[in-house]
């Protein structure tokens, strides 16, 4: 969409020689652009005009009206090939297979232009409406390897977390008579697992981890016992993670987990019927928690936040705020006063409604 | 007319911290004298949206007359295609995002019965375009008839359609009902039901239902901290935890606490020296970060940033369609 990323440097008059290159090129762009418009506009969508397209789309990926010059190109060679009969499955499937591995080199070079990730994804929908289930499940099986590799290289691409969620509702969907379910909930929380293994403050593993829960129990209809087992294990993880009590997206996945022991909340969240005692019993587990981490983590914002909230929570569920809660509730938003000077009038916001 | 979207040459030391305005007006002004730059062709399908963009940024500045108004009117009608939508740039396909841009830079320069007059098929047919990319299923929009999904598309119908008296055209409750299923517990809002909380999302949901007239349904306080906490000691926004930051977050995040009454939680004076430091103080314009290249798109978000804490002599913006107060308040009284 615009530069990110790229320092500045230093301007330096283009020497005509360089001006004159500069502008050869814009000729040459331009020359492939009008070829292709005419083309296009005269319905010539032969191998030569497919092959400028390329051409044009390497030079800029960004051109999204050739990207969808491309989508009716193809259309028409799908509907050439619909015809010839017998072989159509296969030449249909070598067309797609084909363009899939033109972007490729595309994708490496520009991984954050959405146009080509859209044009894939039609693509690959194509596959589902034109083939039988057994081959596009293949390419859409390949799909899943590949924005796998994808965010191993950048484990926090937005686009990639919501292209994954693509290719695993296709997958889900693209069943065979022998499988007995298409849902990939568990082995998605398998790789939600390893992805939060390999780096603890991704904060988009644990998002897709929150879901994958509420999933795996739905699809399980696990009982509240299981559903609490669940939380348990949840509750662990997330305490053993917060060793290192200054790491944001710890305490966002923690403030989730909180979430289960709202009453006007909770049915949003894994384990939605636990008793009100029940959820006193956990609220004030987490109290002592969090009170342990303040040793030697005196200067972290996160944990006064964390025992505010839960102390906040506990008064929720009994109805009120006791004095001696709301104590410590000012002492520690005084803290947060001093250690987060940025949010200054948040606290300031907070503490008046205390007083109300 | 029309401007160049992409990066721009650029040079200088940041520790200025004075808004350079003049230098600003210079370089949009300029953005449309760069064809003799591969970039400027190569950046073509943002044109529509550049245009908006410096646009907006000149009127916020206090220069509403630096492009020539005649020729802005021409080149936003030469990208209008039979459909009624609007391309990037004559010839290119009609998208919701151009489309979006159209209208509002038609609305800024107060020359939206130029549609009447010259436009194909009226404000109507606009209005259809857009309408038509609504999934009568689920309420959400597409940006084309290819079929991409994006809240970015439903507050790009919103603005759009209710600047021009059309919002009735489209089924408001059931895109309200959508935009709700992309909260997440956090308080903050995804690109789709289900996804990871974006700043730039939360901005596009959140205006989306101030324009509903929804607000009601946001949970001010928590989403009110989590835009908080994308505040860093560098005094600018990330857009999710843990990322960097960079300066046309500061529109993302500061509009939207500005739409729920809580843009006093972050540290405005911070803030603002940040987006000063992503200018180029001797060139004009504004990176994403401080020390990198320039371009239109930071530019205008970085201003538009600044208008909204009310530094120096910017003019209002409104937070929720991202123009000058001055217009939106003329035109939804209209």
């Amino acid at each position: 969409m615009a530069s990110h990323g790229i320092p500045r440097y230093t301007v330096q008059e283009r020497s005509e020689e360089a001006r004159q290159q500069e502008l050869r090129k814009i000729e040459n762009y331009q020359e492939l652009d009008r070829l292709v418009q005419q083309k296009v506009a005269a319905h010539e969508y032969t191998p030569e005009t497919l092959q400028s397209i390329s051409e044009l789309l390497s030079k800029n990926p960004e051109y999204y009206t050739v990207w969808n010059y491309r989508r009716r190109a193809l259309q028409n060679e799908f509907s050439r090939a619909s015809a010839a009969g017998e072989s159509a499955v296969g030449e249909i499937t070598t067309l797609i297979k084909d363009d899939l591995q033109f972007l490729i080199p595309l994708l490496r070079k520009f991984p954050k232009c959405y146009w080509i990730w859209n044009y894939r994804l039609w693509l690959l929908d194509e596959a589902k409406r034109r083939l039988p289930v057994s081959v596009s499940r293949r390419l859409w099986e390949e799909e899943l390897a590949l924005v796998g590799k994808m965010l191993s290289l950048d484990s926090r691409n937005f686009h990639g977390w919501g292209y994954r969620r693509f290719v695993v509702e296709s997958l889900e969907k693209l069943t065979t008579d022998e499988m007995r379910s298409g849902s990939m909930a568990q082995s998605e929380f398998d790789y939600a697992k390893k992805m939060i293994g390999t780096n603890l403050s991704n904060f988009s593993a644990w998002h897709y981890r929150t879901k994958l829960i509420q999933r795996l129990l739905n699809e399980r209809s696990a009982s509240d016992e299981e559903r609490k087992k669940m939380l348990d294990d949840e509750l662990n993880l997330i305490h053993r993670a917060l060793c290192d009590p200054y790491d944001q997206s710890l305490w966002f996945y923690h403030q989730n987990l909180m979430c289960t022991f709202d009453p006007t909340i909770s049915e949003q969240t894994m384990a939605p019927n636990l008793s009100d005692s029940e959820r006193l019993d956990y609220l004030r587990g987490e109290m002592e928690e969090i009170q342990d981490m303040l040793d030697g983590a005196e200067d972290c914002k996160y944990v006064y936040q964390a025992l505010i909230e839960c102390t906040l929570l506990i008064s929720k569920v009994e109805g009120r705020l006791s004095n001696a809660d709301q104590q410590k509730v000012l002492s520690w938003l005084s803290e947060l006063k001093k250690l987060d000077p940025l949010r200054y009038g948040r606290w300031l916001d907070f503490e008046r409604s205390l007083s109300q | 007319m029309s401007l160049v979207s992409g990066p721009g040459r650029a040079v200088g030391a940041q520790h200025d911290q004075q808004l350079c305005i003049q230098k600003h007006v210079e370089y949009i002004k300029n953005l449309d004298s760069r064809r003799d730059e591969l970039e400027y062709w190569l950046t073509e399908h943002l044109r529509l949206n550049g245009v908006y963009w410096g646009l907006t940024a000149l009127h916020l500045l206090g220069c509403p007359q630096a492009l020539p108004r005649e020729d802005t009117i021409d080149f936003v009608l030469s990208c209008q295609k039979d459909n009624g939508g609007f391309g990037a740039a004559p010839g290119h396909d009609a998208h919701m995002l151009y489309t979006v841009s159209a209208v509002q830079i038609l609305v800024t320069l107060d020359a939206v019965d130029e549609l009447e007059k010259r436009g194909l098929g009226g404000k109507a047919k606009v209005g259809s375009f857009i309408a038509n990319l609504q999934d009568k299923e689920t309420g959400s929009f597409m940006g084309d008839e290819w079929g991409e999904l994006d809240t970015r598309f439903l507050y790009g119908a919103f603005n759009a359609l209710s600047l021009l008296g059309l919002l009735h055209l489209v089924d408001v409750p059931k895109a309200v009902a959508y935009l709700q299923k992309c909260e997440n517990l956090d308080g903050a809002y995804g690109i789709r039901p289900g996804t990871e909380s974006h700043a730039g999302q939360v901005f596009t949901c959140v205006a989306a239902l101030a324009i509903a007239g929804r607000l009601d349904l946001v949970n001010k306080d928590r989403l009110g901290g989590w835009l908080s906490e994308r505040q860093l000691e560098t005094g600018g926004f990330n857009g999710r935890p843990e990322k960097l930051e960079d300066a046309c977050y500061s529109w993302w995040v500061g509009s939207s606490l500005a739409i729920i009454d809580r843009l006093h939680w972050i540290d405005g004076s911070k803030l603002a020296a940040y987006i000063l430091r992503c200018q180029d103080p001797e060139a004009g314009g504004f990176g994403d970060r401080p020390g990198n290249m320039v371009d239109v798109f930071h530019t205008h978000f970085a201003i538009a940033g600044l208008s909204l804490l009310n530094h120096g002599s910017i003019k209002e913006v409104d937070p929720v369609y991202c123009m000058p107060k001055t217009v939106t308040t003329k035109y939804l009284s209209k």
